[in-house]
């Protein structure tokens, strides 16, 4: 008994430390790999190593690199909140996942209906990741989530499963609604349609990277202003930017933990709406009954 | 170190973007989401098996009660037909009984009668004797010889027979 729970703590332990190891590691990275810099500074994310490959390298930059260690972060998570749950006992641990899960089920069951019950983790997968990543500058990491390859992607898959939605619903009924209400604005239907994975990833990825951007500008206005209000001062406290304590982390709650966390809902929001717009599950079914009833 | 600009498009990032969500998708499903699913089951088939032992105690506990009602009933008719049967057995031997007495008085009485009878026909013999005797000593005394009663019985018996019969 003794020895179990003994046991039982031990893994409890290692699958926080696993769960905290890949952010230390992201961290490690990025304070080895961060080349010395002069003044402001705004570029993208680090390019560990380039993969010759046909048609564009591969490139393995920090976005990446980051949002893998995020993954495995969430793995570790997950493995630690469902280690040892039961159905009679109700740990705060359990109560917590129970938490989660029940929140997300509501959350897609209201915004989608009950056929789209399977969506759930792709749901959660979206948000957990999404805002993971943004929270990765509070850490002083790049969050992958300010690099547009990495928004781009789940931006096409989730335009993927529009689409396939919308065919699915009728592929004549599909092909038919680019040319409405007259057949020649197809061009712009086609357009509008393309245009929608095209904005959520820039509404992503413009918001968390204007994030950081306005926060390089405002440290780096602050230091200039402590030169010019506080620079008479002698010695080092004349080049100590003393301005620069308190109204960044001020800022950073908003740009990194309120927007990074609001544009992951969006993006799940969004990935819900059109997908369940895309397929109006009454009418498929209604149409579904005409046919068996024909055949 | 390079660095990427801030829009640099790369297809294989984007690829490699869409496999990762994919993949955290399928982390979720079967880490999190199904280990809470089996959990949440588990835990309904622990209560819906609860409520069946409940229902069924229930069910046990409504059979033993109907039970013993009717053994209760069962019994009380048993009494009361115990109750009845010895009623009936009293009255019956109270009847008989009563007979029995009656019965016995009758005898009792006739046996009283039948003596009293035998009795007057023996004291009627016995007076019609004393009179013979003393018709005999009378006659002796008034005709001055012995009269044998032996002798003159039947004479003597006819002579009260008619004072007898004139009465």
């Amino acid at each position: 008994m003794n020895k179990a729970n003994r046991r039982f703590a031990a893994v409890d332990v290692l699958l926080l430390v696993l769960t905290i190891l890949p952010l230390a590691v992201g961290l490690v990275l990025k304070i080895l790999f961060t080349p010395p810099s002069e003044g402001i500074q705004i570029t993208g994310a680090l390019v560990y190593f380039t993969i010759p490959f046909p048609v564009q390298d591969i490139i393995i930059s920090e976005a990446q690199v980051n949002s893998w260690l995020v993954i495995l972060s969430v793995l570790f998570l997950c493995l630690y909140l469902t280690h040892g749950i039961r159905a009679k006992v109700k740990t705060r641990r359990q109560a917590m996942l129970e938490w989660v899960v029940e929140k997300s089920e509501n959350m897609v069951r209201e915004n989608m209906g009950d056929y789209f019950m399977g969506f759930v983790p792709f749901i959660a997968a979206i948000l957990a990741l999404s805002a993971f990543s943004s929270l990765l500058s509070l850490l002083g990491m790049y969050p992958p989530t300010s690099d547009i390859n990495i928004v781009g992607g789940w931006a096409i898959l989730v335009f993927i499963l529009i689409t396939y939605y919308k065919f699915k619903c009728g592929p004549l009924g599909y092909l038919k609604s680019f040319g409405d209400p007259v057949p020649f604005l197809a061009p712009l239907n086609i357009i509008s349609e393309v245009a929608t994975p095209i904005s959520m990833a820039f509404r992503h990825y413009g918001n968390i990277l204007s994030g950081t951007v306005i926060s390089v500008l405002i440290a780096t206005g602050l230091q200039g202003l402590t030169a010019i209000v506080l620079g008479w001062l002698p010695g080092w406290l004349g080049e100590f930017p003393f301005l620069r304590i308190g109204l960044p982390a001020v800022l950073s709650i908003y740009f990194d933990v309120f927007s990074g966390v609001l544009q992951a809902y969006i993006f799940a929001m969004l990935t819900m709406l059109y997908v369940a717009g895309g397929f109006p599950a009454e009418e498929f079914f209604k149409r579904q009954e005409k046919k068996k009833a024909k055949s | 170190m390079q660095t990427l600009g801030i829009i640099s498009v790369n297809l294989w990032s984007i690829l490699i973007s869409l496999c990762n969500l994919l993949l955290l998708f399928l982390i979720l499903k079967k880490f999190l989401y199904k280990p809470v699913k089996n959990l949440l089951a588990a835990r309904e088939a622990q209560v819906q098996a609860q409520y069946d032992a409940a229902a069924k105690a229930e069910a046990d506990a409504e059979a033993a009660r109907a039970e013993w009602e009717e053994k209760r009933q069962n019994a009380e008719a048993e009494a009361e037909t115990i109750v009845k049967t010895a009623t009936a057995n009293a009255e019956r031997r109270g009847n008989t009984i009563v007979a029995e007495a009656r019965e016995k008085a009758d005898r009792i009485v006739q046996q009283a009668q039948n003596e009293a009878v035998l009795e007057h026909k023996k004291a009627e013999a016995a007076i019609r004797q004393e009179i013979v005797d003393v018709s005999a000593v009378l006659a002796t005394k008034m005709l001055g010889r012995e009269v044998r009663a032996e002798d003159h019985r039947r004479m003597i018996d006819s002579f009260i027979k008619d004072m007898g019969d004139g009465e």
